[in-house]
């Protein structure tokens, strides 16, 4: 079975470090390593633990959280479903919301409900603009149908983040070196790099960018809804 | 001092029984471990097998004991369990239910809750600092915490002996009570030399160390790799964890390890002595007798443990006739930041436990909170650095964004005392577990000494990468380790457990875990866990508490 079928896969094409595939060094990763890491290139099972709807919801909810417009997407709502369905949370829940997997289908529930009150139409169907209003609207409110909008953003961020950066291409996208055993590393210092890393182009500050990004969004869901 | 491998031999073979110059573990040793039955009456179980049960299981041993530890989790082989990945590690975290409640709630299950043979120690950083002498009488000195009933003299000859079993690495250590050493200091990566570059330019004392990782080989352990994943468990076995420094002796002097073996309750007979501990295997429970228990499961486990072995002799739980089991739970204050360099620093290699600063760890009379912080390098990888930034509200592309520029950030870490106080605490949920058992309900509060730390440790954080030249800095607020929850002290009203770790309720039940610990200071748990039961081990086996020896 072909482990990739292009060099230097990242999602959506995006990435400052061109023709750096961290699948190159595979041959000298450990077999148990490059084995977890490799099943996540596999096809991952189609939904099981969520409903159709809710799946729907989901993907369109964390395509919206991780930025992600375009193929190649990482199959971030088949990663999370799978977690959820092997039962591999971190155990622990905040008193006021419900264990995790609960969690996830109730504020699925929610998400779909509010697109469907302001827009008429499922979240999954809405504009790229319109879902990440609502999404705006979540992060800035205390109370989210009941539950605290903190822990919901949290919850939602972390699942997120944790399916999206295990992926090799997002480790192409930001130059990660990725497992490292036995290999291990030999260039440590600063602006020191390994034979096999590449010296990333188009290098820059993200913060001033960010900055204006996020004025911009603000205003935009401020203006639109009226809601702080 | 020098480090004599042949006395360390003489007292400890760990090292040299693992595999020579390979990984893993020793598949004969394991395999002829010594097996106890239920019914044999141990000289003595141990709950949980991670800093203080493994440390004490190896000294009892050691002494001819009739030993076995039981944990929860897995038997580890680093070679085939573990992995050089970030969201593979999971498995290594304790993630059973676990409801969390407070004003400021500690999320567990990651960075403060191990599972398996080697405890949390399987998945922590590797600092190993010594607390300072003042760590033992903070309310005598400063007016807020607790006095400890022994104090840092009592701890000095374990905390020497255990530097040069883990072995210790660092470079001359000026705070607190000055010491070096056994090992000198690791090369440093990117983010090691921006924070000495940052720390010289701010006027700040810092030093390489101290961390559990030998400078070279030690015995048949082999050299670090710099591979950067301390915290997914050390395939290398470079740095150290129970499962290497302590298992392998306590395994070839006939101790029992029982892996994948929760135990539910501690059975007291009629005479108020513990007779030995239930548990469930493959989902039986069963009952391991026992002349003597120890519990070391940690700061929420253990006391969930004695809540949940309640009787008629302790309606409130083993132990709780004061109301002190699952009471006084700290955590430290751990926020973490990053600064922007234009210089690649490339953080995910080399090991994360570089640098150290305590300049700001005792009190300053000047200041208007008490007890102090000290500052570490942390090098997040991909996940964790994700949700750095995704703490500062940041989403979508421009989190993409944040995360393109990876390479160009250098992070540290500070460690805020925070105080103990009594509501904050373990008690028992009104769910159940896989086993029908009360999930634990961890309460915690800040209090303003509390946030003031941490306030004034991220300002000196950014001070320090500031100085070294970063172009912006951005800061997560976190939490670190767990520690008290079962307090020594010098009287039943005031601790759980003595000065020894033997219960004051049950005269054979003793605790050997950060949950005795009365304050936590400024630093990393994980050594200090370890003397205390070096410590206490040498009470058992010299026959001061006569009546418990074997034979007796």
């Amino acid at each position: 079975m072909p482990i990739r079928s292009t060099r230097g896969t990242t999602p959506g094409g995006k990435g400052r470090f061109p023709g750096f595939d961290v699948l190159d060094e595979v041959p000298r990763w450990d077999e148990v390593t490059a084995g977890v890491v490799l099943a996540r290139l596999d096809p991952f099972p189609d939904h099981s633990f969520f409903t159709p709807e809710e799946f729907a919801t989901l993907r369109a909810l964390l395509d919206v959280l991780l930025g992600q417009r375009e193929e190649p997407r990482v199959p971030l709502a088949r990663m999370v479903d799978q977690r959820l369905a092997l039962g591999e949370t971190d155990g622990w829940f905040y008193e006021d919301m419900p264990p995790d997997g609960e969690a996830w289908r109730r504020t699925l529930g929610f998400v779909d409900l509010d697109a469907r009150t302001r827009f008429g139409r499922p979240f999954a169907e809405l504009a790229w603009s319109d879902q990440a209003d609502l999404v705006q609207a979540v992060q800035d409110a205390d109370d989210y149908h009941g539950l605290p909008a903190g822990h919901v953003w949290s919850l939602w961020t972390r699942y997120a983040c944790a399916a999206f950066y295990s992926h090799p291409w997002a480790w192409n996208e930001i130059g990660f070196g990725g497992p490292a055993y036995p290999r291990g590393y030999k260039a440590i210092g600063v602006d020191q790099r390994e034979r096999w890393e590449r010296q990333e182009v188009d290098a820059r500050d993200p913060v001033p960018w960010a900055e204006r990004v996020e004025q911009a969004r603000r205003i935009h869901e401020h203006g639109s809804t009226g809601t702080g | 001092m020098r480090l004599s491998y042949s006395s360390l031999r003489r007292r400890n073979e760990s090292a040299w029984l693992v595999p020579n110059g390979g990984t893993g573990i020793d598949d004969r040793l394991r395999a002829g471990m010594r097996r106890f039955e239920d019914d044999d009456e141990l000289d003595c179980v141990i709950v949980g097998c991670g800093a203080g049960g493994g440390t004490l299981l190896q000294r009892l041993a050691r002494a001819g004991w009739r030993v076995a530890a039981l944990d929860a989790g897995p038997f580890w082989d680093p070679e085939t369990d573990w992995v050089s990945d970030e969201r593979g590690s999971h498995r290594l975290y304790w993630t059973e239910p676990r409801v969390l409640a407070g004003d400021d709630p500690v999320p567990l299950g990651s960075n403060n809750s191990g599972r398996g043979v080697g405890g949390s120690m399987v998945h922590y950083a590797g600092y190993v600092p010594r607390f300072h002498p003042s760590d033992f009488a903070t309310y005598s000195n400063d007016g807020v915490g607790a006095d400890w009933p022994i104090t840092y003299w009592d701890l000095l000859p374990y905390y020497e002996a255990i530097e040069e079993e883990l072995p210790v690495s660092g470079q001359p250590w000026p705070w607190g009570h000055p010491h070096e050493y056994p090992f000198h200091a690791q090369p440093l990566g990117g983010n090691g030399e921006i924070f000495l570059r940052g720390a010289a330019a701010a006027g700040v004392t810092a030093r390489v160390g101290p961390v559990a990782i030998a400078n070279g080989r030690f015995g048949h352990r082999p050299h670090c790799i710099y591979r950067g994943f301390c915290l997914q468990g050390c395939k290398v076995n470079a740095k150290a964890s129970p499962l290497i420094t302590h298992v392998p002796d306590a395994l070839a002097h006939g101790a029992e390890v029982r892996s994948d073996s929760m135990v539910s309750s501690i059975r007291l007979g009629p005479d108020g002595r513990a007779t030995g501990v239930t548990y469930f295997r493959e989902g039986a429970e069963r009952f391991q007798r026992a002349r003597m228990v120890v519990v070391a499961g940690y700061s929420i486990e253990t006391p969930r443990l004695l809540l949940m072995s309640a009787e008629r002799r302790f309606p409130d739980g083993l132990c709780n006739d004061h109301d002190l089991v699952g009471r006084y739970v700290m955590v430290q204050g751990a926020p973490q930041t990053a600064g922007r360099f234009p210089e690649e620093i490339r953080m995910y290699k080399a090991p994360p436990p570089e640098v150290t600063s305590e300049d700001f760890y005792e009190t300053d009379p000047h200041a208007p909170y008490k007890r102090g912080f000290s500052i570490q390098n942390v090098s997040p990888l991909p996940i964790t650095y994700a949700e750095h930034v995704a703490a500062q509200g940041h989403w979508g592309e421009v989190l993409r964004e944040y995360m393109r520029d990876y390479v160009h950030w250098a992070t540290l870490g500070a460690l805020c005392e925070f105080l103990p106080l009594p509501e904050n605490r373990v008690t028992l949920a009104d769910t159940a577990d896989r086993h029908g058992l009360p999930v634990a309900r961890f309460s915690y509060s800040q209090c303003q000494n509390d946030r003031d730390l941490m306030k004034v440790a991220q300002g000196k954080m950014e001070e320090i990468l500031k100085a070294a030249g970063a172009e912006e800095t951005m800061t997560i607020k976190r939490y670190a380790h767990l520690v008290g929850g079962c307090r020594m002290g010098r009287t039943p009203e005031e601790g759980v457990v003595d000065a020894d770790l033997r219960s004051f309720a049950v005269p054979n039940l003793y605790i050997s875990d950060g949950s005795v610990l009365p304050t936590q200071g400024a630093a990393n748990p994980a050594l200090t866990i370890m003397a205390l039961a070096a410590r206490a081990a040498d009470g058992l086996v010299a026959g001061s508490r006569r009546g418990l020896a074997p034979g007796d």
